[in-house]
């Protein structure tokens, strides 16, 4: 089943060969990365690691919740443009 | 005259160990914690990203120097990379500077190449994580130079008013 969703050619070699994501995994890539951003952001304020946690949660929700906004805000716009056109 | 000529050492050390590996300078510095969780937060997203993108593509100054840049800011990974790009497989990576060159080379050796391309939207993931990761390590070596210096992370340092000042 894992093969079929991630057909992969036989000798295949991370890193020099591509993986192939699955179908419709592109926009759920946005969170690991965010969550990675949000850690280094608050580790640069963080006099110690036990500050971060409740922080970084904060600043994952705040940037998640942004760039929604922003994306629901774009759609809206771009609905407008095909109703006004 | 040498507290600060070791603080400038300990800056150099850290900044360079950080811009290295990410983390490093941090792990130098006593802050092993937060070395690690530097390390993990840095090294995901650069590994995710070749992995999803491929080296030939992805770590590729002739065919992407802005990426390319970005990337440079992690260093000793980029760098590893690059020489293993140009020592791994049989596709030149100074080749795809032209968009055409698949295009140009005999049936069989395309069908080979294209084992090592990706194309949208994998190509377009693993640039955003790999460039993000880049752009991270820089902000972890500002951090590392921050509590070299200071010992204070880079955007704790509160601004006295200006009457306080001695």
């Amino acid at each position: 089943m894992t093969h079929e969703i991630w057909p992969q050619p036989m000798g295949w070699i991370p890193f020099l060969h591509p993986v192939k994501l699955p179908p419709g995994a592109r926009l759920w890539t946005f969170f690991p990365l965010i969550l990675c951003v949000a850690v280094v952001y608050r580790a640069t304020r963080s006099r110690s690691v036990r500050d971060m946690p409740r922080a970084t949660a904060a600043t994952f929700a705040y940037i998640c919740v942004g760039m929604i906004a922003i994306a629901a805000a774009f759609y809206l716009l771009h609905r407008l443009v095909l109703w006004l056109t | 005259m040498a507290p600060a000529r070791d603080t400038t050492r300990k800056m150099i050390g850290a900044g360079l160990l950080t811009w290295l590996v990410p983390g490093a300078g941090h792990w130098a510095l006593g802050h092993r914690n937060l070395a690690t969780v530097f390390f993990l937060a840095i090294s995901f997203p650069y590994w995710t990203g070749l992995a999803i993108g491929g080296i030939k593509n992805q770590v590729n100054p002739w065919s992407n120097p802005w990426l390319f840049l970005a990337e440079m800011g992690a260093g000793g990974y980029t760098s590893i990379c690059l020489i293993v790009n140009q020592l791994a497989g049989d596709l030149d990576p100074r080749n795809l500077a032209d968009p055409k060159y698949l295009s140009k080379v005999s049936p069989q050796q395309r069908a080979e190449f294209l084992k090592y391309m990706s194309y949208y939207p994998e190509s377009d993931v693993s640039q955003i994580y790999l460039a993000t990761a880049g752009l991270l390590n820089i902000l972890a070596i500002l951090d590392a130079l921050s509590r070299a210096q200071t010992g204070q992370p880079t955007f704790d340092q509160q601004i006295a008013p200006a009457g306080s000042r001695p």
